[in-house]
């Protein structure tokens, strides 16, 4: 079952700008996915089709087997809720203590406290990160502070994680570490989108890639084909 | 909307204190001017409030002393009263002597009434007259000339021209008030909207978290709603508070200087005043913090991912 489908989707802006143009694509439940591509190449757009802030000029996106191209702006939050989103610059709030942070996003969707208390510490442990959960954001390290984000992502059990550039503000060292651990979460059947500059990441774990460049689908590797840099070639073209 | 679980109801107040108190000197900014909106609007709704209740006294106490040329011999008197009485329009006519006369005007003055005591018995400067009160008040002015061409009437007291110069005073206050409630009312909307704006602008990355997860646009409203609606809630009951206070130190003053008007009691306008204000100052707080809010979601809520 596909868990995201593009079907022939454009999106031009009000300004003329082609972000994406003639997409097609799915992704399977349980995939990891890369997406790859030089800035300005429609990877933000991609992102904003997806989540449902920008809805396409023409062609059709499905979501769950869900068109979602002119939801009510109702039911948007409901579908958001079936995703996590990992942002680069991890967006955590600074007045509230790690466990605030990822109990936060339960409460913000209206989850008992009961199911708040038991669930927050499970995922903090799943993120490796129990052991600073009163800790505030501003004493943590950049990657301790990315694991946070990941929790509250992970926190409302979605079906899909999307990660914009996750390890973008990390320590090249701890960027494996992020990987690593959206790497078991999809091992768990979340789907991972990540979008990203690094090649060394992409080279590294092996999985299905699909490049974009000035709004197209340029290169989409399937999930066992062999590595990705035979595929690209130059690494220039992701920067 | 799903109904509002409990927890939700507590977490949105402590929200809502929060950033009242983060945001206090808007806050503060936001309550002074609502209050002076409500105050403006219950000075002036009292002073219409008292001007019809001394009208209808006047209108009730009614009405018109016929006054007797001097010295008309008792006999007369009564013929001019027989007369009156045949107008069509009178419905009561009684006689008023000019002792008694004299009586319930010293009476009127209270204590200063003593200074007429030496003018009693002959030295009595007033004339007899009839106390008339009217059937039908919209034919007042005719039935004014047909009592004036009566026989052995000297002088009419009409309070018409009182009752209208109170009239034109009442509708100036009402339409001046009205259009200073208008401007105040403008403003503190105004001033209202851009103190929750600014906590939502501190507020917006929390905002655009709480969207990215699913929170639905009302649960991200309601914080500031509440927010709108406690400055509301405070400028209310500070402004009955005021308003009374005012109330009651001016009534004091007013009636010391005019003993024969009673203002209406405070105890029969509490409650509607205060509850009316409070109503009203939430009502107005919501609406200003829904204005901003709906922009805001509009404008800025919608960019977690950056370009």
């Amino acid at each position: 079952m596909s868990m995201i489908e593009f079907k022939n989707v454009s999106k031009t802006y009000g300004n003329g700008t082609k972000a994406i143009q003639n997409v097609n694509l799915q992704v399977e439940k349980g995939e990891f996915v890369f997406i790859v591509g030089s800035s300005g190449a429609g990877k933000s757009t991609f992102l904003k089709l997806l989540m449902c802030e920008e809805s396409p000029s023409s062609g059709e996106i499905l979501i769950n087997n869900r068109v979602i191209n002119n939801l009510k702006r109702k039911e948007i939050p409901y579908l958001r809720r079936t995703m996590g989103i990992v942002f680069q610059d991890f967006r955590l709030i600074e007045r509230m203590t790690v466990y605030e942070n990822v109990a936060f996003a339960m409460h913000v969707v209206g989850a008992a406290p009961r199911d708040i208390r038991k669930r927050v510490p499970y995922i903090l442990g799943l993120v490796g990160l129990q052991s600073k959960a009163k800790c505030y954001p501003s004493e943590l390290s950049g990657g301790e502070q990315q694991r946070v984000g990941l929790a509250r992502a992970l926190v409302n059990n979605p079906s899909l994680i999307i990660a914009d550039e996750p390890t973008g503000n990390v320590d090249p060292a701890l960027s494996f570490e992020i990987v690593d651990l959206l790497s078991e979460i999809n091992h768990r059947g979340t789907t991972i989108l990540m979008v990203t500059h690094e090649h060394n990441l992409v080279k590294h774990f092996n999985r299905r890639v699909i490049q974009i460049h000035h709004g197209e689908v340029v290169a989409d590797t399937e999930q066992s084909k062999p590595a990705v840099a035979e595929y690209i070639g130059d690494q220039e073209g992701w920067k | 909307m799903k109904i509002m679980k409990m927890h939700n109801a507590k977490y949105l107040i402590r929200e809502g204190f929060h950033n009242l108190w983060t945001n206090r000197t808007m806050t503060l900014a936001s309550v002074a001017v609502l209050i002076s909106c409500l105050l403006l609007t219950g000075a002036a709704m009292l002073f219409s409030q008292n001007m019809g209740t001394a009208m209808k006294k006047l209108e009730g106490s009614n009405s018109i002393t016929v006054y007797l040329d001097e010295d008309m011999p008792v006999l007369e008197a009564v013929q001019v009263g027989e007369t009156l009485r045949s107008i069509e329009n009178v419905k009561d006519c009684s006689y008023v002597s000019k002792d008694e006369a004299l009586e319930s005007m010293m009476e009127l003055l209270g204590d200063d009434g003593t200074v007429l005591q030496g003018l009693s018995g002959d030295d009595n400067f007033l004339p007899d007259s009839y106390d008339i009160s009217m059937k039908d008040l919209t034919k007042y002015d005719e039935t004014i000339k047909e009592i004036k061409a009566v026989d052995g009437v000297s002088q009419i007291t009409d309070y018409s021209d009182v009752a209208d110069k109170l009239t034109r005073i009442d509708n100036l206050v009402a339409t001046a008030g009205m259009w200073i409630v208008l401007l105040l009312g403008i403003v503190s909307l105004f001033i209202i909207a851009n103190t929750i704006r600014v906590t939502m602008f501190s507020r917006r990355m929390e905002i655009s978290i709480m969207k990215s997860v699913g929170a639905t646009n009302w649960f991200v409203r309601l914080p500031f709603v509440v927010e709108g609606v406690m400055i509301g809630l405070i400028a209310g009951i500070l402004a009955s508070g005021l308003l009374f206070l005012m109330y009651h130190l001016m009534a004091g003053v007013i009636t010391g200087i005019l003993s024969f008007f009673t203002p209406v009691g405070l105890s029969q306008l509490v409650v509607p005043y205060t509850l009316g204000f409070v109503l009203a100052g939430m009502a107005f707080g919501a609406l200003g913090s829904m204005i901003s809010i709906g922009r805001f979601l509009n404008r800025e809520g919608e960019n977690s991912i950056e370009a």
